[in-house]
């Protein structure tokens, strides 16, 4: 809890991912029993609709992958391991994190043709993207590797062909399994021999499988593996899924803190060509081991709770072991184990920890009683391989990377980092054409790239966006108009009557004895400021309590009676157990609206009126009042937003928050969540939730939507699929529960945040923030998608992020254009920020009830506050 | 370091050492280096790197070398010779540089002067016939090391091993028996002015004790002590070898380096006396409000001293200096720490040296007090973190 009224940062750009401090670690029985489970896997999938058709991976259509395999076990199972998976660079992760082959556009009839909007002006951008050109004519030749006998080590695998470098030649890229050549071989299937070191003859079958044309699937991971050879070859350390440059780390010191600058890049084929896109990245990483953090956190915190604290800080950090570049994630603190404790190797023999460190990599653990870090293996290894243990790691080889939540939440921390990490849009431009002339410049790297036949653009791909209509704000019979540079209008609506109020009849204001003049300050503005809002109000019932959270609670149970419309507590200090229990109590055994500010933000007479302010709109909110509204040219529409909240400590409950509109402004929300067990990514009880929020509609229309269209956030890279197999049935199938004679039209939308697109207006020799309302359908969306891009916000410093919008299923019909710009609209409908947001006001709504559910309550909120904003 | 257990499956007769020669051999290079504690090493064949890769954790190691005359069996792996993102994290006191050339070692190149150990494992038996004959006159005339050792298959051993036929490997020019190499090593050895031991890894099995070990080892040495600079200089000096790769490792002894370990040591340990300051501070404050004596915002803190510390390193440091100079004052809303005091923490004062390095290095990247005798942390933010 930021100060609620401060914490509008939020519904911004920046969107902080803001992480749990919250759920109680459980007891250590508890979280040991947790280890030994495999991960949940996704549910069942149902078959997808018959339209719906899925090109494989690592397949070109029509062409039979493997030959078939000898009926050996172990052949067996690498085939299928290929099958599944296809190829990877050694060590590279085997997940699809571009969605590849999932088409969903060829389902949809109306944008078969074209996917484009058509208003707006016009406006010339550039965004972070590279044209990839190859040769005419070019094309990549697969291979099928069979060994007789079988052999199981990749490494040997690998040497066993490469013996015979004449044949195959330099240029090529294999992973055990597949080879990858530029070139033909003579023969369809050659056959060779090799010999181990044992003397034992290897013979190898090298089969053509297919000739890959360059915008093949199978293409594109070959690209990016040759791209993160490339990398490798400029000296850049891949840490995670980017690639960093060590040698010019930025380093502040006052937080311990390193800053790497680095690259994401990924290559993949957009609307016309295949690109490069890149952006900047940069790595947080501490010069301190988690040893170091762990006696630092001893030194500061009491005996008996250090376990716990350690534990609430660390476990789900990432850490990077001194000794390889690997990263973990630390899922748990093994305090009975120590770096004495043995392990079994792979060769079958018992040795310990220290000792393995110090003959395998020299390393000294100094500290023998420390504990260790377990860490869940995601990944299988190898084709077809097993789920390893999990991994055990010594603090004191282990160095911190990123932030913790405390780093998170310290205003001074995110200065100082932002200071270097959010870079104008000439900065990022300059910086990532420095990508592009390492390529250039580094011959080695050219050279690999001339044996493949491929080169890459040199500059920045350009093309023309749209800049859509500003929209009017209608609040209460007039219409403002804002400045659509800044994409705000706080200013333009001030004193302006609201479009619905709740008045302030009988509220209680609870604060301690230390905050009493806090509390008169602000019943005396808010007294000041609601008139002009339309908003009536009584005197609040002020109650002084003790500053503890027992206090606090007992005064509630004994104060907030059914006639209290709004409870306000002012807080002294953001601790988070003291909000989570106030929330909790007035969330699920007292359904109240609740508002909470600290005392501290009332403290400067200068800033108060517009602190008084922000609380009264935020408090009508809660109560089920109406602020302002867009216009909304279709008539019987319900929106839906859904967003989900991952819990990253033990337990790891994911909460989805749903919502839904429940008039034709757009101004008043149902919602419902869902609490789902560990590591469920997508919503799984939507049915109820939507049944639910027709029956609300029905409730306040007499009459059911004729259309509804989902803006569906927190979808994970790699789980479109998923999300169209699985989700979208369940969607149709409950409207079809609805009713025989009811068939309305439904949209689904994939919202992301997180892409890696970035977009530049060039102005007057300058490159510069597109202005909100930018759209972008063309040339850097995805042919096999109805997607496009929109800048809907402002940000004052660094370079704005583009949201990407995934239409994956559409019986409405609605032109591409109207998409976009509803979907623009409702950008400007959070209540909590009087401006334009980054995402709809229906995601950004179920985000923060997913987050108030997932951070706080830890339980189904009271259904009786489902019709008001009570989360805001 | 010969201790390996020699399995011999009993039906098949074949022989399994454990672990695997191919480990042993590198084991044995590493004991080595353990032992004689070289600072430059090059391994001549070095081919996937994996020996280097090994070496490249010994502490004592500085230069590094890999010589290969396939460039890309060197390239396939050599990025594992790179820093590791925790070399930059704790850069390290020594220097290290890794440095892999193509070329032959029938060649003579000056990029290979001057080293204390020279490997050449498995090398000599790929060698085609003039280029053998040139191989002794540019390692123990030309490269000149310290240390030479050079290990070869035993072709005694042989007959024991599957599958074998004429040669272990197809590359193989030659392979030796035991007199042969001892003969060819002590010609060298004495041509050169070296002394040579033999050894070897993966014993005979019992009652073949005769065939000598599996790998046969052997060990020269230099007698004349190194002279270097004189000879080296009528030596050809044109490079016949080509860098394919380098990478040198961040080390304290790089003053980009060195500064930021410093200004990060003395950052963290003023920030530890700052917050155990105002704990103690605070205990002070609680205090006075229970006995509701009320605080005005803008309260100076008296001249506080620290006298106690629970951190050992900060008492230690205490004793060392005179107390006059060791005050710690809050001023305003900033806490002064006197660098003299961290100077004194042990590990500031191995990092620096001197007191003037300690000044030169963290002026301009610290907030220091006017006259620039002590550390200030601001202390605005700690406290509205504790209200």
């Amino acid at each position: 809890m930021t100060g609620r009224a401060r914490a509008r940062g939020r519904a911004r750009g920046q969107v902080l991912h803001t992480t749990s401090l919250a759920a109680a670690v459980g007891p250590p029985g508890f979280q040991s029993q947790q280890l030994g489970q495999p991960r949940l896997q996704l549910q069942p999938q149902p078959p997808p609709p018959a339209e719906g058709e899925y090109v494989g991976r690592g397949h070109p259509k029509g062409i039979p992958a493997v030959p078939e395999p000898p009926s050996e076990a172990g052949k067996l199972q690498i085939s299928a391991g290929f099958q599944e998976l296809s190829l990877g660079e050694r060590g590279g992760r085997r997940r699809d994190f571009h969605d590849l082959g999932v088409n969903t556009r060829q389902a949809i009839e109306h944008v078969k043709e074209s996917k484009t909007g058509t208003s707006g002006a016009i406006i010339k951008l550039s965004t972070n993207h590279f044209r990839l050109t190859s040769r005419p004519q070019w094309a990549l030749y697969q291979y099928h590797i069979n060994y007789n006998p079988q052999m199981e080590a990749r490494r040997l695998r690998s040497a066993l062909l490469f013996q015979h470098e004449e044949l195959i030649g330099r240029t090529r890229v294999f992973d055990g399994t597949t080879l990858f050549l530029p070139k033909k071989l003579e023969n369809k299937v050659t056959e060779v021999c090799s010999q181990t070191r044992n003397g034992e003859t290897v013979k190898i079958t090298i089969t053509l499988t297919s000739e890959l044309p360059p915008t093949s699937p199978t293409c594109l991971q070959f690209y990016n593996i040759i791209f993160r050879r490339l990398l490798k070859m400029m000296n850049l350390q891949q840490i995670g899924r980017n690639y960093y440059n060590p040698n010019d780390p930025i380093s502040i010191p006052n937080h311990r803190v390193i800053i790497w600058p680095g690259f994401t890049t990924s290559i993949l084929q957009y609307e016309t060509s295949i690109m490069l896109c890149t952006d900047v990245s940069h790595k947080v990483l501490r010069s301190e081991t988690v040893l170091d953090f762990m006696y630092n956190l001893y030194s500061q915190v009491e005996e008996q709770r250090f376990r716990d604290i350690c534990a609430k800080e660390l476990i789900g950090l990432i850490v990077l072991t001194k000794y390889n570049n690997k990263t973990y994630r630390v899922d748990d603190i093994d305090w009975d184990a120590n770096p004495r404790c043995t392990f079994k190797k792979a060769d079958g023999s018992e040795i310990s920890y220290v000792d393995y460190y110090r003959m395998q990599y020299n390393q000294e653990i100094t500290d023998l009683n420390q504990p260790v870090l377990v860490s869940q293996t995601k990944r299988k290894r190898g084709p077809g391989g097993v789920m390893p243990g999990p991994a055990v790691l010594i603090p004191e080889l282990c160095y911190l990377t990123g932030l913790t939540d405390k780093m998170r939440s310290d205003f001074n921390v995110m200065k100082d980092l932002s200071l270097h990490t959010r870079l104008t849009p000439e900065r990022r431009e300059r910086e990532v054409g420095k990508l592009i002339n390492y390529i250039q410049q580094d011959d080695s790297v050219q050279k690999e790239l001339r044996d493949w036949g491929l080169s890459f653009d040199s500059r920045l791909l350009s093309f023309t966006g749209r800049v859509i209509q500003a929209e009017k704000i209608h609040q209460s019979g007039r219409a403002f108009e804002y400045n659509p540079q800044f994409a705000d209008w706080s200013k333009e609506t001030r004193g302006a009557p609201l479009i619905s109020v709740k008045p302030l009849d009988n509220w209680l204001l609870v604060y301690t004895r230390r905050n009493y003049d806090a509390a008169n300050a602000l019943v005396q503005n808010l007294f000041k400021v609601t008139p002009s809002m339309g908003i009536r109000m009584n005197k609040a019932i002020m109650i002084e309590v003790e500053d503890r959270t027992e206090a606090y609670l007992r005064t509630l149970k004994q104060k907030v009676t059914s006639d209290i419309q709004i409870v306000v507590c002012l807080l002294s200090s953001n601790r988070k157990d003291k909000y989570d229990a106030i929330k909790k109590y007035l969330c699920t055994d007292c359904p109240t609206p609740s508002q909470c500010v600290i005392a501290r933000t009332l403290s400067k007479p200068q800033t108060i009126m517009a602190i008084a302010t922000k609380i009264a709109l935020q408090m009508n909110c809660k109560m089920g009042g109406e602020l302002w509204s867009v216009e909304i040219p279709l008539k019987q529409l319900m929106i839906v937003g859904i967003d989900c909240y991952h819990d990253n400590t033990a337990g790891r409950r994911s909460v989805a928050g749903f919502v839904a509109s429940l008039n034709q402004g757009m101004t008043r929300w149902f919602s419902r969540c869902i609490l789902q067990d560990r590591g469920q990514e997508l919503v799984d009880e939507l049915k109820v939730c939507l049944q639910a929020a027709l029956r609300a509609w029905f409730n306040c229309n007499q009459h059911l939507p004729s259309r509804i269209i989902v803006y569906r956030d927190g979808v994970g890279d790699g789980q479109l699929k998923t999300l169209f197999c699985y989700e979208v049935p369940q969607l149709l199938d409950c409207l079809k529960s609805v009713g025989k004679d009811y068939n309305p039209r439904l949209t689904v939308i994939v919202v992301k945040k997180r892409v890696n697109a970035r977009f530049f207006a060039q102005a007057g020799g300058k490159l510069q923030n597109p202005p909100p309302g930018t759209v972008i359908d063309v040339e850097v969306t995805r042919p096999e998608w109805y997607d496009f891009f929109i800048v809907s916000q402002a940000v004052r410093s660094g370079s704005v992020s583009p949201t990407h919008y995934n239409v994956i299923y559409d019986s409405s019909a609605l032109k591409p254009d109207h998409m976009q710009r509803l979907t623009y609209k409702l950008c400007h409908m959070y209540y909590n920020w009087p401006g334009v947001i980054r995402v709809p006001a229906p995601c950004q709504y179920a985000h923060k009830l997913a987050f108030l559910v997932g951070q706080s309550i830890h339980r189904e909120p009271n259904l009786s506050l489902s019709d008001r904003l009570y989360y805001l | 370091m010969v201790d390996a257990n020699l399995a011999k499956g009993e039906c098949t007769g074949t022989i399994k050492f454990t672990p695997p020669l191919y480990k042993q051999r590198y084991q044995f290079i590493k004991d080595l280096v353990n032992k004689y504690k070289p600072k430059k090493v090059a391994d001549l064949g070095c081919a996937d790197c994996s020996l280097l890769w090994m070496l490249k954790f010994c502490k004592c190691i500085e230069v590094l070398a890999g010589l290969d005359i396939c460039e890309n069996v060197m390239k396939e792996k050599m990025h594992r010779l790179s820093p590791l993102p925790g070399d930059y994290l704790q850069p390290s006191e020594r220097t290290l540089t890794v440095t892999l050339y193509h070329g032959s070692v029938a060649q003579k190149d000056p990029c290979m002067l001057g080293f204390d150990l020279i490997t050449c494992i498995e090398l000599i038996e790929h060698l085609e016939a003039t280029e053998l004959e040139k191989f002794p006159e540019v390692v123990f005339g030309f490269m000149a090391p310290a240390m030479v050792v050079i290990s070869t298959p035993n072709s005694e051993f042989n007959p024991l091993l599957p599958g074998v036929t004429l040669f272990r490997h197809p590359d193989h020019k030659f392979e030796w028996d035991q007199a042969q190499f001892q003969s060819w090593a002590l010609d060298a050895a004495g041509c050169y002015d070296y002394t040579v031991e033999f050894t070897g890894l993966g014993a005979p099995p019992p009652g073949a004790e005769d065939v000598g070990f599996c790998t046969q080892i052997s060990v020269f040495r230099r007698k004349y002590p190194n002279t270097g600079e004189p000879i080296n200089l009528e030596k050809p000096t044109e490079n016949s070898y080509r860098t394919i790769f380098k990478a040198v490792y961040p080390s304290l002894k790089d003053e980009k380096y060195l500064q930021n370990a410093v200004v990060s040591e003395v950052i963290n340990t003023a920030q530890i006396i700052t917050r155990r300051l105002l704990d103690s501070f605070n205990s002070v404050y609680k205090e006075h409000s229970n006995g509701l004596v009320e605080m005005k915002p803008d309260f100076q803190l008296p001249r506080y001293f620290m006298r106690h510390s629970k951190n050992p390193s900060l008492a230690e440091g205490e004793k060392l200096a005179d107390d006059r100079n060791m005050e710690t004052y809050v001023s305003g809303n900033a806490v002064y720490i006197p660098l003299i005091k961290i100077f004194s923490i042990p590990k500031v004062n191995k990092l620096c040296g001197t007191f003037e390095n300690l000044s030169k290095l963290i002026t301009g990247k610290v907030a220091l007090s006017n006259d620039g005798s002590a550390v200030v942390i601001s202390t605005e933010h700690e406290e509205k973190e504790n209200e």
